[in-house]
């Protein structure tokens, strides 16, 4: 069985928000260690995973390790139905069919009880090699989302450029082009106060371009995070990560574009 | 990144790589001529069997073509394995038509839309719609706003190549999908497809869902593939004869057109063998036969001189919809169209009524018809258009107001026996032994037997016109004329009176010849003593000068047409059906055209039964 109690629903809500337009279903795994998904877009072309560790939780209980399958529409309109500072308590009674969330107000005077039926999903589970890229870029979230809307007015592509100087968005359209650089910034402002900055450590420049489709669906993680952490390599899939607090993370892969030089 | 990969084979697409595999035949069907070309009477040639009847020059044509020049390279076919022939012929069968996911009379359709498809390019190539609408505007064609797509963006895992049988199912899938959010569903299935294409794949994948290869490839084509592959198959490394080749090209030809199913042909082909397939693929009732259709020609004289010194039936060709009725112990009675496509919900008003037009000891059989709009009353064939007002689908035989009548002209199969290889008379003897003659339901089609082609002059209805105007030539014709307005003289009134638009008898060179005739005869208005209907007015009007001689099926009563007004009906003409451009007569001046008087004299002595 499962269960498991996370004190802000908000958490939930936004990490469900963040994914149901890339992807309708996925198998949630439940283990000792937590909670985690992931899943693919049918066009293969990009892949969100997240994980929320058991010390998120508290309580947290999983005897074995379960795989539930849920559509993500379902469960966001469920989710809807809890207040964002609501406690919820997901339960899950072996061989059954069902999962069930309890929402609990703060004063715990209100108390509702939702229950979604579990899919049989069949899909293979990846496993993605940890690796090193060339270039990690960190910023803020709300920034990121910011020139991931405006370029979307240009094109429908933005090409990635990082170098020693910072990180470079352009895009190109029929219309006209369109970029912003942002250039290496530090973590407090000149009042003192601690901001999002923008670093880039690299060990090679490097330049990708994206289809802003995509981003622009990403971008939906931002409330969960501050910064964003962008990691590339020339030639393969971009991860996107949003860390959830210290609890957790949400990550996403997305395969390049062919650019028309190569 | 890359993460491990499932490993599958077969290349996908082998035959669509190579764009020219046959020249196609040049297709005229300029002069569709009327005289049914049917089997001949005393008939002892036994190969010019009934359903190949048509196809026979193409593929004497066609085999001449291979005896002279080419040993195709051009089709791979020693690479691919007989399992995928399944797949590419069911899937590939023609490159202009449909592309079929079964046999034409199962009725199963992709039904995939371009909406539909661009969905699904755009889901699956991650692009917005509007790109993919936009893109498509400036490519044209969707299968290579696909494949574009689809090289441009990397995916996250290499995917599992496409295999036939992979794509062959989800098609089947696509054509069954249906209900509550099919459309959704659809999109689904296309947009895997596409994410899973290879090179030029999603763009052959597109165009097949489209029902539009582009690759130059007919049916008759994929048949002398097939059989040209299994010999080579056979023959293992030593090159086949020519004479193996074309033997067995024409056996699957003609088993084809008896059986028009690869699944069955192609099952029997590779457990029986060549030589047996015939014996082995036989006409059964249950699946149609590809009809035989009249054969276009260029000229009338092809036609006289193919039937010069022979015996040979002419018959009235109906204004209908061509039928075939199959019946059996197994299958009940049941018809399909001129496309195999299966009419009998549309006709189940006559199928039902089998047994009265069956002789007693008739148990299966398929016939081939006309099917005719029939005036009950007046006991006369109505025309086409009021045959086409039928409800096709979901018919309640109580709410059917068009009446039919069946106007049977050949038998097929007969109490368990192919009739394929016997003569047109015996057959006709044996259908009129087999059915029985029920006025208004069930009639023969009224046909004539003749022995000179000079006796075919009364079967077609010949006139002599004057060229009043001519409408402005498009598509192949732009530069000439494309049609022209033809007049006949009423000598009592003085004035020409239109008689019919033709376009059809011309080459190219008559075209061009016309332009530099009749241009200079061009006047600004029509003459004062020209009559013709608003709807039919020309571009340019000439003066009466140029004469022809034509051809016309037969004479109708008409509102549009002014010849003969006043004769016939007090305020319509009459017109000239379907006519055919024979020759320019110098010899003969305007006014000693066929008059008014004349074209009323042939109209009354048509000897048709229909309405008047």
């Amino acid at each position: 069985m499962l269960e498991a109690r996370l004190s802000q629903a908000s958490i939930l809500k936004k990490i469900v928000e963040s994914v149901k337009d890339l992807v309708s279903q996925a198998n949630f795994d439940c283990s000792e260690s937590g909670i985690s998904f992931q899943a693919m877009d049918e066009s293969n072309i990009a892949l969100s995973s997240f994980l929320l560790r058991s010390d998120g939780f508290d309580p947290y209980r999983c005897d074995r390790n379960l795989s539930l399958g849920i559509k993500f529409s379902t469960l966001s309109k469920i989710l809807k139905c809890a207040g964002n500072d609501d406690v919820v308590i997901i339960k899950y009674e072996d061989d059954n069919d069902i999962l069930s969330l309890v929402f609990k107000d703060q004063k715990n005077e209100r108390i509702s009880e939702f229950s979604i039926k579990l899919l049989d999903i069949d899909s293979e589970y990846l496993s993605i090699p940890e690796q090193e890229f060339e270039c990690n870029v960190s910023m803020s979230s709300s920034e990121f989302s910011r020139i991931c809307r405006d370029l979307m007015t240009i094109g429908s592509s933005v090409v990635i450029d990082a170098t020693k100087e910072g990180v470079k968005f352009s895009s190109t359209g029929d219309e006209g082009n369109g970029s912003v650089l942002l250039k290496q910034s530090p973590s407090i402002d000149d009042d003192g106060r601690k901001t999002v900055g923008t670093t880039v450590n690299m060990t090679e420049p490097v330049s990708l371009e994206l289809s802003l489709k995509y981003l622009n669906n990403f971008t939906k993680a931002s409330p969960l995070s501050d910064s964003v952490l962008i990691n590339m390599s020339n030639g393969i899939p971009v991860l996107f990560q949003f860390n959830v607090g210290d609890i957790g993370y949400i990550r996403y892969f997305l395969a390049p574009q062919i650019k028309d030089d190569e | 990144m890359y993460f491990p990969n499932r490993k599958f084979t077969i290349n996908f697409f082998q035959l669509a790589k190579h764009p020219k595999p046959f020249t196609p035949e040049a297709r005229d069907k300029d002069v569709s001529v009327l005289i049914k070309k049917r089997k001949t009477l005393e008939d002892d040639d036994s190969n010019n069997i009934k359903s190949e009847n048509d196809t026979q020059l193409n593929s004497q044509v066609e085999k001449h073509k291979r005896d002279s020049k080419e040993s195709s390279p051009d089709i791979p076919e020693d690479k691919l394995s007989f399992q995928k022939y399944n797949f590419f012929n069911e899937t590939f069968k023609k490159s202009s038509d449909l592309l079929k996911v079964a046999p034409d009379y199962e009725g199963i359709e992709l039904g995939v839309g371009e909406t539909v498809l661009m969905k699904a390019i755009a889901s699956a190539t991650g692009k917005n719609l509007n790109r993919v609408k936009s893109e498509s505007e400036k490519l044209g064609d969707l299968g290579e706003v696909a494949m574009a797509f689809r090289l441009n963006q990397k995916t996250l895992f290499p995917l599992p190549d496409l295999t036939i049988d992979k794509v062959f199912d989800t098609f089947h899938e696509i054509s069954a999908t249906s209900g509550s959010s099919s459309q959704q569903k659809k999109v689904e299935k296309i947009s895997s497809l596409i994410v899973s294409g290879k090179n030029s794949e999603s763009k052959y994948i597109v165009r097949s869902l489209e029902g539009k290869l582009r690759i130059g490839l007919a049916e008759k084509t994929v048949l002398s593939a097939l059989g040209r592959a299994f010999v080579t198959y056979k023959a293992v490394g030593k090159t086949p004869t020519t004479e193996q080749l074309t033997e067995a090209i024409e056996t699957i030809k003609h088993v084809y057109t008896q059986l028009p199913n690869y699944k069955i042909l192609i099952t029997n082909l590779i457990e029986h063998g060549i030589k047996n397939l015939e014996d082995v693929c036989k006409l059964i009732p249950g699946i149609p036969v590809k009809p035989m259709l009249a054969h276009p020609t260029k000229s009338v004289t092809e036609v006289l001189n193919r039937f010069e010194n022979m015996n040979f039936t002419c018959e009235y060709k109906y204004d209908g919809e061509r039928i075939q009725i199959h019946k059996s112990k197994d299958i009940g009675s049941i018809s399909f169209s001129r496309n195999s496509e299966n009419t009998t919900d549309k006709y189940k008003d006559i199928i039902s009524k089998s047994d009265q037009f069956c002789a007693s000891h008739t148990e299966s059989f398929i016939i081939d018809a006309e099917v005719v709009a029939w005036d009950v009353s007046k006991k006369c064939i109505l025309p086409f258009q009021v045959l086409s007002t039928r409800k096709r689908k979901d018919v309640k035989e109580n709410e059917i107001s068009v009446q039919v009548c069946l106007f049977v002209f050949d038998i097929l199969f007969l109490n368990g026996e192919s009739l394929l290889q016997k003569p047109l008379n015996a057959r006709r003897d044996l259908l009129k032994e087999a059915f029985i003659l029920v006025p208004g339901l069930f009639q023969f089609a009224i046909s004539k037997d003749l022995r000179s082609v000079d006796e075919i002059q009364n079967f077609l209805e010949e006139s002599i016109a004057v060229v009043v105007g001519a409408y402005t030539g498009r598509g192949k014709r732009t530069g000439v004329y494309g049609g022209f307005l033809l007049a006949c003289y009423d000598p009592d009134r003085e004035e020409y009176q239109s008689i019919c638009k033709i376009g059809t008898g011309f080459s190219e060179e008559d075209l061009d010849n016309f332009k530099k005739i009749l241009e200079p005869l061009t006047i600004n208005q029509p003459k004062s003593y020209y009559s013709y209907g608003d709807s039919t007015k020309p571009d340019v009007w000439f003066e009466p000068s140029q004469v022809w001689e034509v051809k016309a099926a037969d004479l109708s009563i008409s509102p549009v047409y002014k010849a003969a007004i006043g004769i016939i009906s007090e305020d319509k003409g009459i017109s000239l059906r379907f006519p055919r451009f024979l020759r320019i007569r110098d010899d003969k001046s305007p006014e000693e055209c066929t008059s008014s008087s004349q074209i009323a004299d042939m109209f009354e002595s048509q000897n048709l039964n229909t309405a008047s």
